[in-house]
């Protein structure tokens, strides 16, 4: 019996998976918060708890993310971009091409029939097409995150918003708001909005399927929903797509004992 | 575990004379004056440096300047002067930083204190001059004589055949170069106005003549970095570039690359490589460096990542190989080596569908050195020279091979747009994608 730990310290939420012989045994996600080094140990302690082991208990840890290099107690550390693409082709070996939305960031990457990283992309100074723009419109509609998807489905004529920038759509939001526009139909133009960026990022890099979404965006079925149109295609969408990476440098520490 | 930094492996100590060269320069400005010479606000890579030098103008590098205030990190208060008489920030960052350092200059009848360097001086003409490389220089020198009205300003445009698969650009080359060759003309007739001295023509040949065998010195001593481990890489070049960008046709210039040469040659004798050991070598595709941030280079050496090899401001090629043309006219076989710089790739580019001049000349450079991947760097405020990166590196991977490539935003002066955690995140991405290549090709 041994146990591995994979930390994913992102720019929104840190998230952690245990691993036992290999397989998923406890995984959380908690705000990252300002203090990467502490989110670290506060996301590890939490996984931990939740089988009622300690740190002494893993055989090896290995962090990744934004913060994965303040993470002191870990024994490697990988990129999120090369956790990504281990934690999808665990899961979907079939998947060629990952869109990963971020609460900051949103990557691209394309993976050869191995799992390896033929190449990637990362959005830019650009909220557009990260979590941040769903953050922003739950906000101006008063709403949690997590309600936007299902309500986003109820759209009768989404909004098409003339920018995808965040900031700028912002204030036209607020302005079809005030003519009347439900939101619903804001919520789906945000997501069309989202998508037309991420699917850009993503040819980027050469499309190829099969299409896996990862990341807090992933949750957000309107989202999905809405890259799937552009692409024209289904998507591969992990039951928990937020601790993909976590998962993936889990893996890394299990193949790390194994060898 | 947390990130072990290294030092860099190795550093060639003939680059570290290279600020000497730039601070003489700044100095050559500043004592004009008092040595009887004029000063010309000068942009680079346009023809124009052997004229200057044959006429003991001084020249005044406005984008060497900005860069400078860049490395220094010292930029941003010059950027802001420009900003508050509105000049966008998404203008080029080398125009709009030399024009805030311009205007506060006026502004206080001397260079602003604190400037780095001493700043440089206010110049007795201006010469831009428009070619497919940059735009501003259009505008630049425009937009500066809103601030110095009694400087006069002459620009000229030196152009080339626009690449077309599908014509001869023989059939127009001698067009264009007719047409350069009269554009230095002209400038030597206002430079000799404005300093009211003949052109010495027999001075003029031998800066030239000088100048082809930089040319040719300066190729010699960066193929070397063919070298496996490379002696030298980019984040040297982007520093050993300034003898040959802003002091062509001196011979202080030409001295720099014999030492150089020399330097490189005991360091392959002695089997010293910029990384030990160096695990993959990525070529720099295309882009001017931020310039406030040449210490990733460095991060990238600390990885066993180097580059031994740079498209940007490799600006000469061997004189041979251009196969110029014959003529006792100076200005002539200037303008033939300029026209013939940029279309010397257009037959190789021919011969592969679907490529392009400047993607063949990454491809030849990917082969000769010997490269695992590409490093593209797209400056937002530099559009002419960085709006085609991401056909580049598509057409790269279309019609080569799909290797690794990085393509870093940012800019060359404007540190707002720069993130030392998030650029080291990439390249760390970067550097496993390079691993998981090689791997694939065994």
């Amino acid at each position: 019996m041994a146990f591995v730990l994979g930390i994913d310290v992102g720019s929104g939420y840190s998230k952690a998976v245990v691993l036992e012989d290999g397989k998923i045994r406890s995984y959380v996600v908690i705000p990252s918060g300002g203090d990467y080094r502490e989110a670290g140990a506060a996301v590890a302690k939490a996984v931990l708890d939740k089988i009622g082991i300690t740190r002494a208990d893993v055989a090896r840890t290995v962090a990744a993310g934004y913060g994965g290099n303040m993470v002191d107690f870990a024994d490697d550390t990988s990129t999120d971009i090369s956790c990504h693409a281990v934690g999808v082709h665990h899961l979907f070996p079939s998947a060629r091409t990952v869109m990963d939305v971020g609460a900051q960031y949103s990557r691209a990457i394309r993976l050869d029939d191995e799992g390896r990283i033929v190449n990637f992309i990362m959005n830019e100074k650009c909220a557009g097409g990260s979590g941040k723009f769903l953050q922003v419109a739950a906000r101006i509609l008063h709403m949690n995150v997590s309600d936007i998807g299902d309500l986003s489905l109820k759209a009768q004529k989404p909004v098409e918003f003339t920018t995808g920038c965040a900031v700028f759509a912002e204030s036209e939001a607020v302005s079809r708001i005030s003519e009347g526009a439900s939101p619903a139909d804001i919520l789906a133009g945000i997501h069309n909005a989202m998508a037309s960026k991420i699917v850009t990022l993503a040819m980027r890099v050469g499309l190829s399927p099969d299409y896996a979404v990862t990341g807090g965006g992933a949750m957000d079925v309107g989202l999905v929903n809405s890259i799937s149109a552009e692409l024209g295609t289904k998507l591969l969408v992990p039951d928990h797509p937020q601790v993909t990476a976590a998962l993936g440098a889990a893996l890394v520490a299990w193949q790390q004992i194994k060898v | 575990m947390a990130e072990e930094k290294k030092g860099r492996a190795v550093a060639t100590s003939t680059a570290a004379s290279i600020p000497k060269f730039v601070r003489g320069n700044l100095s050559a400005t500043l004592k004009a004056k008092e040595e009887g010479k004029k000063v010309a606000a000068a942009f680079i890579a346009d023809g124009q440096d052997e004229i200057m030098r044959a006429m003991d103008i001084v020249p005044a590098w406005g984008e060497s300047f900005s860069g400078v205030c860049a490395a220094k990190r010292d930029a941003e208060k010059y950027l802001q002067k420009a900003e508050s008489d509105n000049f966008s920030r998404s203008l080029c960052t080398y125009a709009t930083c030399n024009i805030g350092f311009d205007m506060m200059r006026e502004e206080l009848g001397q260079a602003p204190e604190g400037a780095p360097w001493g700043g440089m001086a206010r110049p007795d003409m201006m010469l831009g001059n428009g070619q497919l490389l940059c735009d501003p220089r259009f505008k630049w020198p425009q937009a500066t004589q809103h601030y110095q009205q009694d400087v006069p300003v002459f620009v000229t445009n030196m152009y080339y055949p626009p690449w077309d698969p599908n014509g001869d650009h023989h059939e127009v080359e001698e067009l264009y170069v007719k047409y350069a060759k009269e554009e230095l003309h002209e400038t030597v007739k206002f430079c000799e106005k404005i300093t009211g001295k003949k052109m010495d023509w027999d001075r003029l040949a031998k800066t030239v003549e000088l100048s082809d065998k930089t040319w040719d010195l300066f190729i010699d001593t960066y193929e070397l970095r063919k070298h496996i481990p490379t002696p030298m890489d980019t984040g040297d070049a982007m520093n050993t570039m300034v003898p040959l960008t802003f002091n062509l046709g001196t011979q202080e210039a030409y001295d720099f690359y014999v030492s150089l040469k020399a330097e490189l040659e005991q360091k392959i004798k002695d089997g010293i490589g910029v990384a030990d050991p160096e695990k993959f070598r990525v070529i720099w595709a295309a882009g001017l460096p931020s310039w406030f941030a040449l210490g990733d280079f460095q991060y990238f050496n600390s990885k066993g990542v180097v580059f031994p090899v740079e498209v940007t401001y490799r600006g000469c090629e061997k004189i041979e190989r251009l196969d110029l043309p014959k003529t006792n006219d100076p200005l002539e076989h200037i303008a033939w080596r300029w026209v013939r710089y940029w279309t010397h790739w257009y037959d190789a580019a021919k011969k592969r569908p679907g490529s392009t001049p400047k993607v063949e000349r990454i491809i030849e450079y990917i082969e000769d050195y010997k490269c695992d991947g590409a490093v593209f760097h797209s400056a937002f405020s530099c559009r002419s020279w960085h709006a085609g990166i991401m056909q580049q590196a598509a057409t790269l991977k279309k019609v080569y091979e799909d290797i690794p490539i990085l393509i870093m935003e940012g800019d060359i002066v404007d540190i707002s747009s720069y993130n030392e955690a998030d650029t080291h995140n990439r390249i760390d991405a970067f550097i496993e994608t390079l691993a998981a290549h090689k791997a694939r090709k065994g």
